[in-house]
């Protein structure tokens, strides 16, 4: 659900960069003390005398520094703006570390409304939230984290001891809900629904695609029909999967047939509806060898391929929940990406069409009796 | 820089690390338990995921306070945690894709077990 936007991969480069030219730094800064430079010296005493936390938090606000400035040319106006003035902030406030000593609570103020703006940004669609920006706000949580720690606990009553104990796990909840409220509520176009990713397809299907589209339905239909019997099906290799209780589906998978190729002789799965009076076959799902790769589509944006991610899995019961923005999922579950699939409904599949990513809710609700 | 600061400093570190962790557990937890009304098994594992969120908050807390065995816990729960990890990334099953999967399920458990380990355990204060 979370991928990196193409004009923030840059962004990772300039991260690394930055911490390698940092380095240099250091060093360059201990040559220039050695040749007794006042202000190399100055400068490093500070940064010798700083705790380790205090550096730490000063390294991760330059990488968020040199994240925000690396984004600059792919963000106009305000937000653009924005990412200049807050890029230029770390740094100063990194270098602050070393020559001053009332940088903590500037930090930890710029730090906070860095990670609010951005959750505004987000919540109101003006970024979509995608995996740079997400570890761009991890890592200045664990920055506010550690600006938060290096108070005088011995200067502290009980009332601010709290919110010391609170406020930092409080910014962390909120944050992950707010990214995740921002994605659900403003999805790019390629989201079919949560979990699932579409195929980048034109928007406007061909002639020749739609007469490949009806060919592919057609010849599925042909290969099915001697499956409408599941024992038929067993018979030929295919395993019915796991039964979910939150799911009327059953896939019947045939590990012989992982190599094929939107092959409708040999689909990799056959889709059953669990109805009141037994299964009923409804469908095929093709699906690709590998992850992230996208197989052919025939019909163009007719037979467009999906992937699901951002899953919480659990192989006991075969149960699915989302994933955390963070990339977390419950204890005994783990996050999966599937391979490229591509559904086609032998039935009539409503206004969602034949090759849907998800039976259409109102065949579901004939089918099953539940929506 | 007295090695008591430095160590003292790690073992902050580690501990603002550790809480981090048990906020997006606990955020993982509560997220699971809609989930839970058609699916069973995550009522149980939404539960336990609460409970391991805070029971991480409790070991960072008296990690902080300087008990040994909330370091030997930490160091367990660390190891545990990477070694599930490193066995999921080897699966085709697209468990790390990005830079939030690593930093989350890798770099994360690794700098807590470094910062332990480099907060040499005779200087982490026993206090039991």
């Amino acid at each position: 659900m979370y991928d990196i936007a193409t004009d923030h991969a840059p962004a990772l480069s300039a991260a690394i960069l930055l911490l390698a030219f940092s380095l240099v730094f250091v060093r360059l800064l201990r040559f220039l003390a050695g040749r007794e430079a006042g202000w190399a010296v100055r400068f490093l005493e500070g940064f010798n005398a700083a705790s380790p936390m205090a550096k730490l938090a000063a390294a991760l606000m330059l990488v968020s520094g040199a994240i925000h400035l690396a984004l600059v040319p792919g963000h106009e106006g305000i937000t653009g703006l924005l990412f200049i003035i807050d890029g230029l902030g770390f740094i100063a406030l990194a270098l602050g570390v070393s020559t001053t000593t009332w940088w903590r609570r500037p930090a930890a103020l710029w730090l906070s409304a860095t990670i609010v703006a951005y959750l505004v940004w987000v919540m109101a669609g003006w970024e979509a939230p995608d995996q740079v920006g997400i570890a761009c706000k991890l890592i200045e949580l664990v920055a506010l984290g550690l600006v938060m720690r290096l108070k005088n606990p011995a200067r502290t009553a009980w009332p601010r001891r709290l919110w010391r104990a609170t406020a930092f796990p409080l910014l962390v909840s909120l944050t992950t809900i707010g990214i995740w409220i921002g994605g659900l509520a403003h999805p790019d176009a390629l989201h079919a629904h949560a979990g699932a990713v579409l195929q980048p397809v034109a928007s406007v299907a061909t002639p020749e695609e739609r007469v490949a589209a009806a060919r592919l339905l057609a010849d599925t239909k042909a290969s099915l029909a001697r499956y409408q019997d599941p024992a038929a099906a067993v018979a030929a290799g295919y395993k019915p999967g796991p039964v979910s209780d939150a799911d009327p589906l059953l896939h019947f998978q045939n590990q012989a047939n992982i190599g094929a190729v939107l092959d409708p002789d040999r689909p990799q799965a056959l889709v059953y509806a669990r109805t009141p009076v037994g299964l009923k076959l409804v469908g095929a799902m093709y699906q690709m060898p590998r992850v992230g790769q996208w197989g052919p589509d025939p019909g163009g944006p007719l037979t467009q391929w999906h992937q699901h991610e951002g899953i919480c899995f659990s192989p006991l019961g075969f149960e699915f929940s989302f994933e955390t923005p963070f990339w977390t999922c419950p204890v005994g579950s783990g996050s999966i990406t599937t391979p490229p699939m591509l559904h086609v409904w032998i039935i009539d599949n409503g206004k969602s069409g034949p090759f849907a990513a998800e039976l259409d809710k109102a065949a579901r609700h004939q089918l099953t009796g539940r929506s | 820089m007295s090695e008591t600061t430095a160590t003292e400093s790690r073992i902050e570190a580690a501990g603002v690390l550790v809480v981090l962790q048990a906020s997006l557990s606990l955020i993982a937890g509560l997220s699971a338990i809609p989930f839970g009304i058609v699916e069973p098994g995550f009522r149980v594992l939404s539960v336990l995921t609460i409970l391991v969120a805070v029971m991480m908050f409790w070991l960072a807390r008296n990690l902080r306070r300087g008990r040994r065995w909330a370091w030997r816990w930490l160091v367990l729960v660390e190891v545990l945690s990477l070694t599930i990890t490193v066995l999921l990334a080897l699966l085709p099953i697209g468990t790390i894709r990005g830079p939030v999967p690593v930093l989350v399920n890798l770099v994360m458990p690794l700098a807590v077990l470094v910062l332990l380990a480099t907060a040499s355990r005779h200087a982490v204060p026993d206090r039991r």
